[in-house]
């Protein structure tokens, strides 16, 4: 890894030339001649991508451990609704050798040539043309696939055979062409110039058979090491299901909903991952200069071949990182340059950097909304890579999360709930998977915190200063077979290369892990390693210390379990949530994971009957609030909290039987019998599984109804992603009160006038757009546009929002986010003013590290364009080291906070306190240790003309 | 409910609706000498109406000569001036008619709308009614008619309905009697009683009109069933109640007079009952940004369209786009989200509130991106699933005809109703309260010169002679429907390209 930290100086100019001169034969001008009878590309086809295409759905993870096709098939499945089946794609990377019938050194060693025949007859052309004379081929043939097409759900189109070689160039091949042009020369190694043959040999290849032909036979879906694509016409998860890939394993996946624009597709040539040279790319939004981007491609004899901006992309970065080498730093700025306050924070010495990097490919630098995640494979140093980036404005979704323990996986997507939906995939097979990650974070594009980008990388643990324990050679130079159920006890070896051999069955070794006295599992040295860093290199990790439970072990009533007894019969009598919460906070030190299960447990099966409503509240308010978890993960903890209430939901009547109770059930399988409230009756519980996520059928339409008939509390759960709660129920909704677990989708409380909605746990994008009035209360972090153009209503969101909350919000609208927000925060703002009955904001700059402990934020707020372009409202932000500067603004100005300002804000940071627990006095007005007035911590930034009246009114009371 | 001072009732009959002032603008004057004896010859000669004695006086009064069709009618045996004994009468060019408009809006163009508005009758054909002088668009396309209608056809069987809903789902299918319908004005930029008129005229048509981004004024109600709510980049005044309320919800994405840019209404123009209705405050300038901030992409944009199915699921789903490069590729998206109307907006639209920068310079024209729209929705097999509307710069029944016969289904008229109120083009909308007649106003006095009785009865008869029109052309072309129109590109020819047909 020298080249990480290389200066730009470094670069090789040498080099650079050789290998853009040995493509000048690729232009499709040079290639007529090649090709008799083949008219070159119209030059007009480098104006717009004629396969045209928006956003998409976009998902994946890397773990230590390889696991299979089928848990990149959930998050898919949740992700259908940004595709319309006309494109999806998946790609893996760090396979398993058996599974493809490999040893171990063809899959280190070889490049995994894939090529999709759309026309089945042209497998021999190609062999023929490409692939037999240059490449000795290890292994090769068609992948399988299943039967009949048809078989498989939505797919309307038969996906393109793939012939698949495991394939070294020809010793002579290789000198020939590093000879002749002059790479070798240019200092390129071996492998380096192997990789450009074939890299080359692909563009050729495909545009012989893709790109120059009326009709199109056939194209190179990847030719990598260690890592494979496969894409279809349909849903991504199609894919896994058509190429007969459930069970084939890999450290990373990624798959790709496609939603082209354009109708009609036969092929799915069109569709994602991209392949680069060992990395492929998915992409989810569209630039708005593909032709510019084009043009510096073409510059240096790279001509996009499948004429998406997705394809672009990829070969911006292989051009990046292959031909100038730039460290991933680089590359990443290339892509998403950094800009304005953000530029300014940075150090001196990579302001130089950057603004030479800007001025050479500022034209490159993809403008518009994008997304991208990367697989890659690190094929020298046996690792494997999957890569986030956002563009600077951060215009399409993003969430990234992270799972450390026993094994790690870390994960990038879309939505949450696509996250979720890989976990509790995974966490079904494997106990040592949890269904709730330990971190959820959003990149901020372009910005000297995080550079929008995280690379999540997947390293053998020997060689790189893991402890080498449980590693070992096998001296057969051979894969180390996997014996069915696990690993030999040494864990893994090391082929006659010295490379790595990672772990290939399915469990793990009964040596490794065990369970320590107390019954808890205890976390074994495995053979990789899952390391998190933005693109600065600073790391992301969780509490090392702090242990998962295994919640496949059996629970175990603790000592003095009399006691816990005695506390949860007296809550449950006296319907005292709160003496349930203070109970656990005791007893959570000295309890372990099995205990507390057993602890949850009881008190589900004690409210389950007669108290259902305090055994929900009493065990959401322990989900809901943030405390110390001392060696336990929160991550597990929830899991535990959540399984009790499942436990208590699961046995409350369904609405379509004889029983009864406060609470009533709701299910897909009984929605058509939802009836009004019978007397007695409160609450309506909508399990929402099985409901698709929009549409007539969806719980969200389920729960309009339900509103209509009478019921006026509701609770979503087993939610992922369902769009719309709190939608469509009309003015006028004060007496209504939605409760939203697991991951309530885009959009919630779009328009609510009046209603209460609680989320608890983190909401996803576009809340409470054009809300009027009602409260949303949300127990974790906010999406994007959260609040756009809303007239009023009150928010208080415990974690961040993300891009452009309040924007275009006008009238009334009041807010208190503990946390922050990403960017351009109450930008174009038109409420009143807030003594006048106008909108506000209060931002608390505040975050719960993992120990569960209350601190201020590096900065109150990171971003730029506070209140930019308003024309009314305020904003109230805690900033007691004066951190905000005027950079920040545009239109705006600060003010001290006056006497009046706290009396106004007052009342919604108690509420804040009562909701969330953040007490005024210790943890608001507390800096540094003492206690201060509330205008030596908070200050105010209204727009430029309400400040300029503000101090003239002071001026005349002087 | 509450009741309303006009009645919810409207007929679809023409009746006289006289310009609002004495002596309104026409393209001659008329002047009469002191020579004149009130002889009376000159009222018994015009049938135009230029000359007025009102039963029982003896004086004949001042000329209405914006009546008045100039020299054509010489030698007729009907002209006032060789008429009259004394010679007391001379005509001349109007120099003010000439200090209207401009090359797209001509002069005469405004007279004739102001004529049709009148009396619900074609235009004389002094005035040149069916195009403008831009020297493009659609005024260098003409119809080739055949030489004669074909037997058989009679203009009472025309059809000029047309459907909205072609998707085949579960949501209504609206069908509206003429090919046309009324633009967004939002309650802020134009006169309550003008967009009144305008809901009126709706109902009267079966038609619709649209709220435009300013909310859904409460006086709107009684016509629901002709009115479109609007969802904008601002989200002003949108509620789930006018969303509920509507049986077509438009998406205003963009606008072709001003792409990429969003609206601004000035803080004067922001006037207490206006912020009201926007639920904002009075006096701040309010803007809307470009675009929608929760939708930058297709799939985005199917969530957008979902959010507002979900809160009705009866309306129909309408986007409104301009017409940029890709504007083919925007149109199958519109589809392949769930939207039943495609609505193209072109760059030759816009009132005097778009700036003149953007109105001429951003968005492909109108007739450029009818034509690819059409073409690529039929290449990908689903052009009868979706209804193609096409607005900005539809001035006449011509150029909705033209605009047809270039694949667009219908379209959507704006500035030609404002024009009809007597507007007169000044372009100087976006100053709100100066609108010298009383239209793109919310200026408490100037709302008062015009009312609602008489705008209705204006549009009624503009639609009476638009639909007049379009049958007399659609009889000469021997079509017995306008839906036969569509796409009939051979029917037209270019004057630029005339040899080459």
């Amino acid at each position: 890894m020298k080249r990480e930290g290389a200066g730009i100086r470094e670069i090789d100019a040498g080099r650079v030339r050789a290998l853009l001169r040995s493509r000048a034969h690729l232009a499709p001008t040079a290639m007529d001649g090649l090709v008799p009878g083949r008219a070159g590309m119209p030059t007009g086809l480098l104006s717009r991508p004629p396969e045209a295409e928006g956003g998409c759905g976009v998902t994946g993870f890397a773990c230590t451990i390889p696991v299979g096709g089928k848990h990149i098939y959930e998050p898919s499945i949740q992700m259908r609704n940004r595709g319309n089946g006309k494109g999806g794609g998946i790609a893996a990377c760090g396979l398993v050798p058996e599974d493809l019938g490999v040893s171990r050194r063809v899959l280190e060693e070889d490049y995994i040539l894939q090529v999709a025949l759309l026309d089945p007859g042209a497998r021999g052309e190609v062999e023929a043309a490409f692939i037999e004379p240059y490449f000795d081929i290890d292994h090769g043939g068609l992948i399988p696939t299943v039967d009949d097409f048809r078989d498989v759900p939505l797919l309307d189109v038969r996906p393109p055979d793939v012939a698949r070689y495991f394939v070294r160039l020809k010793p002579s091949v290789l000198s020939r062409f590093a000879e002749e042009k002059k790479l070798g020369a240019a200092g390129l190694s071996e492998r380096e110039v192997e990789d450009e043959f074939v890299f080359q040999n692909s563009i050729a290849l495909n545009n012989r058979y893709y790109a120059s032909l009326g009709d199109k036979r056939a194209f190179v879906l990847s030719h990598a090491r260690n890592l494979i694509i496969l894409k279809i016409v349909g849903f991504a998860e199609a894919a896994v299901q058509y190429y007969r890939m459930p069970d084939t394993r890999a450290h990373v996946w990624i798959a790709h909903q496609r939603f082209p624009t354009k109708g009609r597709v036969w092929h799915p040539g069109g569709a994602h991952p991209f392949i680069g040279m060992n990395e492929a790319l998915v992409h989810n939004g569209d630039f708005a200069n593909y032709h510019s981007v084009s043009e510096y491609l073409a510059a240096r004899d790279i001509y996009p071949q499948f004429l998406t901006d997705t394809e672009v992309s990829v070969l911006l970065f292989d051009l990046w990182n292959r031909v100038y080498r730039y460290p991933m730093e680089y590359i990443i700025e290339a892509l998403a340059p950094t800009t304005e306050l953000d530029f300014d924070r940075l150090p001196a010495e990579k302001q130089r950097i950057y603004r030479q990097i800007q001025a050479a490919h500022i034209h490159a630098s993809p403008d518009g909304p994008w997304f991208f995640i990367i697989a890659r494979s690190l094929a020298e140093t046996g690792e494997f890579q999957l890569m986030g980036i956002t563009d600077t404005a951060m215009l399409r979704p993003q969430v990234f999360a992270l799972q450390e323990g026993e094994v790690s996986i870390g994960l990038i997507c879309s939505e949450k709930q696509a996250i979720d939906a890989t976990l509790a995939s995974l966490s079904g097979e494997d106990p040592r998977f949890t269904p709730v990650a330990d971190l959820y974070w959003n990149a901020r594009g372009g910005s000297h915190a995080d550079g929008g980008a995280f690379l999540l990388t997947v390293s053998p643990a020997d060689g790189h200063g893991w402890p080498s324990a449980g590693t070992g050679r096998d001296a057969h130079g051979n894969t180390v077979p996997a014996d069915g159920h696990g690993w030999p006890s040494a864990g893994t070896g090391r082929d006659a290369h010295g490379n790595t051999v990672p772990a290939g069955g399915h469990g793990w070794p009964s040596a490794g892990t065990g369970r320590d006295a107390h019954g808890n599992t205890v976390p074994a040295e495995g053979p990789y390693r899952l390391r998190v860093a933005n693109k600065f290199g600073k790391a992301v990790s969780t509490v090392p210390d702090q242990r998962h439970c295994d919640l496949s072990a059996p629970p175990v009533a603790p000592p003095r379990a009399d006691e816990d007894t005695a506390a949860i019969e007296r809550c449950a009598r006296e319907g005292d949530s709160n003496g349930f919460f203070a109970h656990l906070m005791t007893r959570l030190p000295v309890m372990d994971f099995d205990a507390l299960r057993w602890f949850v447990d009881r008190w589900a099966d004690r409210t389950a009957a007669e108290a259902p409503a305090v055994g929900v509240e009493a065990l959401t308010l322990c989900m809901d609030r943030r405390y110390p978890t001392g060696d336990k993960k929160r991550s597990s903890l929830l899991a535990i909290l959540r399984g009790g209430l499942e436990r208590i939901f699961e046995r409350q009547p369904l609405c379509d039987g004889e029983r009864t109770g406060t609470h009533v059930r709701v299910t897909w399988e009984t929605r058509d019998r939802l009836r009004g409230p019978r007397p007695g009756e409160t609450t309506l519980l909508i399990d929402a599984r099985g409901f698709p996520p929009e549409g007539g059928e969806c719980d969200a339409e389920l729960a309009v109804k339900a509103y209509r008939a009478g019921w006026r509390r509701l609770v979503h759960y087993n939610t992922r992603g369902t769009r719309f709660h709190g939608v469509g129920l009309g003015p006028g909704t004060a007496a209504l009160r939605i409760d939203c677990y697991d991951n309530p989708g885009d959009y919630l409380g779009s328009g609510m006038d009046g209603l209460e909605i609680r989320v608890h746990g983190n909401a996803q994008d576009q809340l409470c757009q054009i809300s009027k009035r009602g409260k949303l209360v949300v127990y974790g972090d906010v999406g994007q546009t959260f609040l756009y153009g809303a007239k009023g209503g009150e928010a208080y969101v415990l974690g961040n929002a993300a891009g452009r909350p309040m924007i275009n919000a006008v009238g009334s609208p009041r807010v208190v986010i503990n946390g922050t927000a990403l960017d351009f925060l109450a930008e174009s703002f038109m409420a009143g003013s807030p003594h006048d009955g106008g909108g506000f904001a209060v931002v608390n700059g505040l975050q719960y590290d993992l120990h569960g402990r209350l601190l201020p934020l590096e900065l109150p707020y990171p971003g730029g364009n506070l209140l930019s372009l308003a024309s009314g409202g305020a904003i109230y932000i805690r900033d007691p080291h004066r951190t905000l500067v005027d950079e920040q603004l545009n239109g705006g100005a600060y003010r001290p906070l006056s006497a009046a300002d706290w009396r106004l804000i007052l009342p919604y940071l108690e509420e804040n306190e009562r909701l969330f627990g953040i007490r005024i006095d210790r943890d608001l007005l507390t800096v540094d240790g003492s206690l201060r007035p509330p205008q030596a911590v908070y200050r105010k930034v209204v727009p430029r003309k309400d400040a300029e009246a503000e101090s003239e009114m002071e001026g005349q009371g002087e | 409910m509450r009741t309303f001072p006009e009645p919810a009732e409207v007929s679809r009959e023409v009746r006289p609706a006289p310009p609002r002032y004495r002596n309104e603008i026409g393209k001659y004057g008329i002047h009469r000498s002191s020579r004149c004896v009130d002889c009376g010859r000159c009222v018994e000669t015009c049938r135009y109406g230029v000359h007025v004695r009102p039963e029982g006086y003896l004086h004949v009064m001042r000329p209405y000569d914006y009546r008045c069709i100039g020299p054509d009618c010489k030698d007729t045996g009907i002209c006032c001036i060789e008429a009259c004994p004394r010679g007391a009468l001379k005509l001349s060019a109007n120099p003010v008619s000439e200090t209207m408009g401009d090359h797209r809006w001509t002069p005469d163009l405004l007279l004739s709308t102001w004529a049709m508005a009148e009396t619900g009758r074609p235009p004389g054909t002094h005035l040149e009614s069916e195009v403008g002088a831009s020297g493009g668009g659609f005024d260098r396309l003409r119809f080739r008619f055949p030489d004669s209608p074909p037997a058989g056809l009679r203009r009472e069987d025309i059809s000029t309905r047309l459907p909205l809903n072609r998707r085949g789902d579960s949501r209504p299918r609206i069908t509206i009697d003429v090919p046309w319908y009324g633009g967004g004005m939002s309650f802020g930029s134009t006169n309550i009683r003008a967009l009144l008129g305008k809901a009126r005229v709706a109902k009267a048509f079966n038609g619709f009109t649209c709220t435009g981004e300013g909310g859904y004024p409460e006086r709107f109600i009684p016509y629901r069933d002709h009115v479109i709510t609007q969802v904008a980049t601002g989200l002003f005044g949108v509620r789930e109640e006018t969303i509920q309320r509507a049986p077509i919800v438009e998406f205003k994405y963009a606008q072709g007079a001003k792409p990429g840019l969003g609206g601004h209404l000035l803080g004067d123009k922001n006037t207490p009952s206006v912020a009201a209705m926007r639920e904002t405050v009075a006096g701040v300038s309010l803007f809307s940004p470009f675009p929608f901030h929760s939708v930058y992409s297709v799939e985005d944009h199917k969530k957008h369209l979902d959010w507002i199915a979900h809160v009705n699921p009866r309306a129909l789903l309408s986007a409104k786009v301009s017409t940029p490069g890709d504007v083919d590729m925007v149109a199958v998206g519109v589809y392949y989200a769930g939207g039943h109307i495609l609505h193209l907006d072109g760059s030759y639209g816009g009132t005097g509130a778009a700036p003149n920068v953007a109105k001429k310079n951003i968005a492909m024209p109108i007739e450029y991106a009818i034509g690819r729209v059409h073409r690529f929705l039929e290449a990908e097999g689903i052009r009868d699933r979706i209804t193609v509307i096409a607005s900005g710069g539809i001035r006449t029944p011509a150029d909705a005809a033209k605009a047809i016969a270039l694949g667009a289904d219908g379209c959507v008229i704006g500035t030609a109703e404002l024009v009809a109120l007597g507007c007169i083009r000044c372009t100087a909308c976006e100053s709100g309260r100066g609108c010298a007649r009383g239209i793109a106003t919310t200026d408490d006095a100037l709302l008062e010169l015009i009312d609602v009785e008489w705008c209705t009865q204006r549009l009624v008869n503009l639609y009476a002679a638009w639909r007049h029109a379009l049958v007399e052309l659609l009889y000469r072309l021997g079509l017995d429907s306008v839906s036969a129109l569509r796409g009939r590109t051979d029917l037209l020819t270019h004057l630029d390209y005339d040899d080459e047909a």
